[in-house]
């Protein structure tokens, strides 16, 4: 069963794509594209790109140069529209707040050198996992998009934590979604990458990430289609009556 | 092989951070209505009085090097533990501040974006005060400015009070204590 080319193993690559077709459909018609045009632009790339590539390994006439040609293109494409979503992600989340927007930009765009740095350093130390340049390049150029995603949304994270920043549900789905699914892919590829794993055993890992990206896909779908409640928000502070004048008195006093 | 384990381990670490925070209530927009219980009242004059550098220029004055040093980490811990309480009473403020913005009354809601906007800079305030602080810590005789803490503290608590006033008129917010 877990075997390339098993029924699990097409269900596990085209699944996904046509959920994410019909989330951009869903996208586009509940004119939700306004507030996430990167996130749309992501979605309905990566499906096609995924339905392109499962279509060309399908295809004998498509030879496998031609194959990792077409899925450099896209891996190049899906990165660009992946950054630009996690640009997306921070302008939602922390625009409104202006007390901390540029200390956010500044701190998530330090952490991003960083982890550019840090990539580039495991790309050096990783060693040469296929005798075809483009296959071991492709796996060192994932390895170092999944080291920057991982880190930029721990970042992103982190910081809304510490400031006690409430993220918009959509953008928690997008942003939760995109962490599963980077954290795991990091792990998977860093293995693929730096280990000579029989093909077996990279097999398995393969079907890690496609059973993960389904799921981050389900949850996607979970996050914008589904109708929900907006939460009931109430306010009940009790306090002194007197505090008031208190305070007025002490500012006044203060000011002077 | 190394490499692998390290970025294996990486990936579990940040997959358990995001999602601890995720599911944690911190970035959740909920019910606020236990939160202002959790404010703690801070003696703003005492803490005004640890930030005054007259206050420490007259120790130092007054007192031998060494045992100024002493006092002054005293001090020092002192104020990071105000610091400490103010910066987790702006948290919550934020919080009951994000649930108030979604309020129909246009007062109210614009109360609630100064709270929200004036908590955020307590807490980044707080942060690089701490930070200056702990540096002290190592060099006392180095002088922490705190002041930003304390004049942000107090337009905080002001910001607290208008919130408090307009959604329920007859029961202010009270932040500060000692007055």
């Amino acid at each position: 069963m877990l075997q390339a080319h098993s029924l699990l193993w097409h269900y596990l690559w085209v699944a996904p794509s046509v959920l994410l077709l019909i989330l951009g459909l869903g996208l586009l018609r509940l004119r939700v594209y306004r507030q996430h045009p990167f996130f749309l632009a992501f979605v309905l790339a990566s499906a096609i790109e995924q339905l392109t590539l499962y279509v060309l390994d399908l295809m004998p006439s498509v030879s496998p140069l031609t194959w990792w040609h077409v899925f450099w293109v896209g891996l190049v494409l899906e990165s660009i529209l992946k950054f630009a979503l996690l640009g997306e992600i921070f302008s939602h989340v922390f625009k409104p707040y202006v007390a901390i927007v540029r200390l956010g930009k500044n701190a998530i765009g330090g952490v991003g050198v960083l982890l550019i740095f840090v990539s580039s350093l495991a790309a050096a130390l990783t060693p040469v996992d296929s005798p075809f340049g483009i296959v071991s390049g492709a796996h060192q150029l994932q390895q170092a998009i999944y080291i920057i995603e991982c880190g930029i949304l721990a970042a992103i994270f982190g910081f809304a934590w510490y400031f006690r920043i409430g993220m918009p549900p959509a953008e928690r789905g997008i942003a939760l979604g995109l962490s599963i699914s980077a954290c795991v892919h990091l792990a998977t590829w860093a293995v693929v990458a730096n280990t000579r794993l029989p093909d077996d055993t990279r097999v398995i890992l393969d079907f890690i990430n496609m059973a993960t990206y389904h799921f981050c896909v389900l949850l996607w779908l979970y996050y914008f289609l589904l109708p929900r409640k907006a939460p009931a928000l109430t306010l009940a502070i009790a306090l002194p009556e007197n505090n008031l004048d208190v305070w007025n008195r002490e500012l006044e006093r203060f000011f002077q | 092989m190394i490499l692998a384990v390290i970025f294996v381990v990486a990936a579990a670490l940040a997959l358990i951070f995001i999602l601890g925070i995720s599911f944690s209530r911190g970035l959740q927009l909920s019910n606020t209505g236990s939160l202002a219980a959790r404010i703690q009242p801070v003696d703003l004059e005492a803490f005004r009085n640890l930030a005054d550098p007259a206050e420490d220029d007259y120790l130092r004055r007054r007192l031998p090097p060494a045992e100024f040093r002493a006092v002054r980490r005293r001090r020092l811990r002192a104020m990071a533990a105000y610091v400490q309480v103010a910066a987790r009473n702006a948290t919550v403020l934020v919080r009951i501040g994000q649930a108030a913005l979604a309020a129909r009354d246009p007062r109210t809601a614009e109360a609630a974006y100064q709270l929200v906007h004036q908590a955020l800079l307590l807490r980044r305030n707080a942060a690089l005060a701490l930070l200056r602080i702990y540096v002290a810590l190592a060099w006392p005789n180095s002088g922490p400015a705190a002041s930003l803490i304390v004049r942000g503290y107090e337009q905080l608590n002001g910001s607290a009070m208008l919130l408090g006033r307009l959604q329920n008129p007859a029961e202010p917010v009270r932040i500060s204590a000692g007055m």
